[in-house]
């Protein structure tokens, strides 16, 4: 099939596309410079046309999911949505249906999701999932960070023999890349403690967080995945963290990027607000985050996502399960935890974030005001952790605050809590972001960072993954406050979301379901030591376990239809 | 100028699949003429039939709003649920038994159930009020699945006995029940005030963080978290003057709560 969008407005950052009217070709699945005269046309005269968006960061799939969902039944009765003859029927605001999420993301026009945690031991459950969420393909990542391999590994300091379990590990998890969560301190968990910090070892272990990241990050850079390390430092959600952060990024500012890939940075950090605390306790927190901007404005090995908070009533889900015990303690509120073996824990609480309470108004000016202080777009993603800061619909809310400072000043003076005035810089900051700034953070910087060539573009040969608004960006003021509603409105429904040259969204409806591809590295030239590194640790992996090694692994058949990167680390 | 208009649906087949009547109440139907009740279709299962398939309906006067409004469902209604649901106003009047979820999210007006109820009486009641003349099954005023927030507001009263679970995460409103209670009648409530008339099985007011429960009758079996805060005669609670003499626990402690429960003495004189 083929097809021509005449006379958008196209944004595309990676071609240097800013606001020109253009047509996009589309043929067999990918964009194209000349099509056919049976191309269809679509119409999209004066309308705003971006690549479909790409997630660098969000839990959509697996155990936690699962468990969030027989957890807070009471979610699900927000967001119901009856089937069509199209659609199956919707349920969940926070954690919605597998099938929910999938039609959510299309609606506001995304094409590419990342799962942002998956334990290897319940790897199959998450691609279970993906099977079961339709229109977005999802590259899972796979957590390394407290794993007893790793560490051990780390311990002997054997970079080789490390590189060979990742590599193993990724084939036999079919992920995409590489996730570490609270170094250390998960793992911790398991005797009910905690790390604090990036040099405090885990228990029985002498090893450090900053020794896993490091090592991982070197790791990662050895075989030439994709993407780079995606870390989640230590000291999640504490006042006072942002030395830890700094500390984490800077670990690895020596380490040499692989020069076959296509990314710029060696580490990503993920929901950055969460880690950007100043203060000693509660009772004095202060936003952290001008040091962390300032930090990753002088350094380009980094870039983040941020983890905006929305003001919802939401879950989170973690593997940084002593963090979910402390959120607990806060609340009050019901919590769930689980042990992932010799991998990892989780934890999970209800949460509602209120403008109107202190902590919650803070944890929003600092998200915000890391989307401004970062003075490179390419370095800073949209994110809010979904649905750990707020569920992912909620990202057209956040594109209207990026887009008009005054609709932000509107709301610091009316909406939310002094402490968003009075502990951080947001009312100074005037910076508003233009359609090429909201392009770049929700498409075009994370397909980059992930390494993913052929998304998060409209250049010919990349996918026909499209998103058309229907909105008039030259007869537009998005600065104005009043019109955030309208970008909130327009960017949640696209006029056409475009999956692979196909139509499956079209006024804010879906047209079509197609299944997820599943997104999986597949590291060759590691053979002979993967096979070593398997004989050395399975004593330890049968004695530990609870599942045979032959089970373990996740079979092709969990992850159909899917796109294998071939990474040849010899190379 | 005084109006009223009264609605009675008179069942004339039963159906053993539930109807459900969420949409069937004042707020929706006041402007409803006879013929709009015979065009409706009413929820079933997973479809929709005809009202008129299983009941005579009857439309008298005429209304402004569902304050004017009067409900009357004669026969037996043991499978309708969702009668009076999330109603803000207006009267309905069930001649006979009700399903699930009778007066659920109920904001305002009146419900009064001739007959038992199913479960889910009132759940996440915020106003108006439910009389129930006999019985009640499990969860009546409690919060729904999963939900932390319970029955917040408006009044309960069971003639007869209520199940398991009453008012499960209550956190305000009043539920008086006069026959017996099964177990954890006011688990995890945080405000409100509970009266049960009847003996009470076991273990009221687990994990009740404030609020005020009431047992009349002999209850069989207390939990530990209970702090004998001595006997006092004539108690006035909340403005409800009792008679008699009332032993008086504080609980539940193992969440350092602050929530009083009240056993009449000369029931329950093992615990003297």
């Amino acid at each position: 099939m083929e097809y021509i969008l005449k006379n958008g407005i196209v944004y595309d950052p990676t071609h240097n596309v800013t606001g020109d009217r253009k047509d996009v070709m589309i043929k067999d699945g990918k964009i194209v410079d000349n099509v056919s005269s049976d191309a269809k046309v679509l119409d999209v005269t004066d309308k705003l046309v971006m690549a479909a968006g790409v997630d660098v960061h969000a839990h959509i799939a697996g155990p936690k999911l699962c468990v969030g969902r027989l957890y807070r039944p009471e979610d699900s009765r927000a967001g119901v949505v009856p089937k069509t003859d199209i659609t199956r029927a919707e349920t969940g605001f926070s954690i919605p249906s597998c099938s929910a999420t999938g039609y959510r993301y299309s609606r506001m026009g995304y094409g590419t999701v990342t799962e942002a945690a998956v334990p290897p031991l319940e790897a199959k459950h998450t691609h279970e999932e993906i099977m079961a969420i339709p229109n977005i393909d999802v590259s899972p990542l796979a957590l390394f960070g407290n794993n007893w391999f790793v560490l051990q590994f780390v311990k002997k300091n054997d970079l080789e023999g490390l590189a060979a379990f990742v590599s193993a590990w990724l084939k036999l998890s079919k992920c995409y890349g590489m996730k570490v969560v609270n170094p250390c301190g998960s793992e911790a968990w398991g005797w009910g403690m905690n790390v604090h910090g990036i040099d405090d070892p885990a228990p029985h272990w002498d090893v450090t967080g900053r020794e896993v990241v490091r090592a991982l990050t070197q790791v990662n850079e050895m075989l030439g995945l994709p993407h780079s390390m995606h870390v989640h430092p230590n000291d999640l959600g504490h006042p006072g963290n942002y030395p830890t952060t700094i500390g984490t990024l800077d670990a690895v500012k020596d380490v040499k990027k692989n020069p076959n890939v296509i990314r710029d940075q060696t580490i990503h950090c993920t929901h950055l607000q969460f880690h950007c605390y100043g203060g000693t306790s509660w009772r004095d927190a202060k936003s952290g985050a001008a040091p962390v901007a300032d930090y990753i404005n002088k350094n380009k090995h980094v870039t983040c996502d941020v983890g905006q908070v929305t003001f919802d009533e939401t879950t989170t889900m973690t593997a940084d399960a002593p963090m979910e015990y402390d959120l607990y303690k806060l609340s009050g509120l019901k919590w769930a935890n689980k042990d992932i073996e010799l991998e990892t824990a989780s934890g999970l609480i209800p949460i509602i974030y209120s403008p109107k309470a202190p902590v919650n108004a803070l944890q929003w000016a600092i998200g915000l005001e890391l989307f401004l202080l970062i003075n490179d777009p390419w370095q800073v993603v949209l994110t809010t952790d979904s649905p750990n800061a707020g569920p992912f619909i909620r990202y057209p809310r956040i594109m209207s605050w990026l887009m008009s400072s005054d609709r932000r000043t509107e709301m610091l003076e009316n909406e939310v809590h002094k402490w968003a005035t009075k502990r951080t810089d947001l009312a100074s900051l005037d910076r508003v972001y233009d359609w090429s700034d909201i392009a770049t953070v929700t498409r075009s910087a994370p397909a980059k960072i992930l390494g993913l060539e052929q998304r998060g573009h409209l250049g010919v040969g990349a996918n026909a993954d499209v998103a058309v608004y229907d909105i008039e960006p030259e007869n537009f003021d998005a600065t104005k406050a009043s019109n955030a509603s309208v970008i909130e409105d327009v960017m949640g429904r696209a006029a056409y979301t475009i999956k692979d040259g196909e139509i499956v969204v079209k006024d804010g409806k879906i047209v079509k379901v197609v299944p997820s591809r599943h997104m999986w590295t597949n590291v060759t030239g590691f053979e002979e030591q993967e096979k070593k590194v398997l004989e050395d640790i399975m004593p330890m992996f049968n004695r530990y376990y609870t599942v045979k090694f032959e089970n373990y692994k996740v079979f092709d058949h969990y992850i159909d239809p899917a796109i294998e990167f071939k990474i040849d680390a010899g190379k | 100028m005084f109006r009223l208009k009264t609605i009675t649906l008179t069942l004339k087949k039963f159906s053993s699949i539930a109807l459900e009547f969420e949409e069937l109440i004042p707020d929706t139907v006041y402007n409803w003429s006879k013929e709009d009740f015979e065009n409706y279709q009413v929820p079933i299962g997973n479809t929709r039939f005809p009202l008129t398939n299983y009941f005579d309906i009857e439309v008298e006067g005429d209304a402004e709003g569902p304050e004017d409004v009067k409900m009357i469902l004669d026969g037996d209604m043991s499978r309708v649920k969702y009668i009076g649901y999330r109603m803000t106003a207006g009267e309905i009047i069930v001649n006979g038994d009700a399903d699930l979820q009778a007066g659920a999210e109920m904001i305002g007006g009146s419900l009064k159930i001739n007959g038992n109820a199913e479960s889910y009486v009132g759940r996440e009641m915020r106003g108006g009020s439910i009389e129930v003349m006999g019985n009640v099954r499990e969860y009546c005023g409690t919060s729904y699945i999963g939900e932390w927030r319970g029955m917040s507001g408006g009044v309960i009263k069971v003639h007869g006995n209520a199940g398991k679970q009453l008012a499960d995460c209550m956190s305000g409103g009043e539920i008086y029940i006069g026959g017996s209670c099964d177990i954890l009648a006011g688990i995890h409530m945080t405000k409100g005030y509970i009266e049960i008339g009847g003996d009470v099985t076991r273990w009221p007011g687990g994990q009740m963080k404030n609020g005020t429960i009431v047992i009349k009758g002999k209850l069989s079996s207390l939990l530990e978290g209970f702090k004998n805060e001595g006997i006092f005669v004539d108690p006035d609670i909340e403005g409800k003057q009792l008679t008699g003499k009332y032993i008086k626990y504080k609980g539940d402690i193992g969440v350092n709560g602050k929530g009083s429960l009240w056993l009449n003495a000369e029931k329950n004189r093992n615990l003297l």
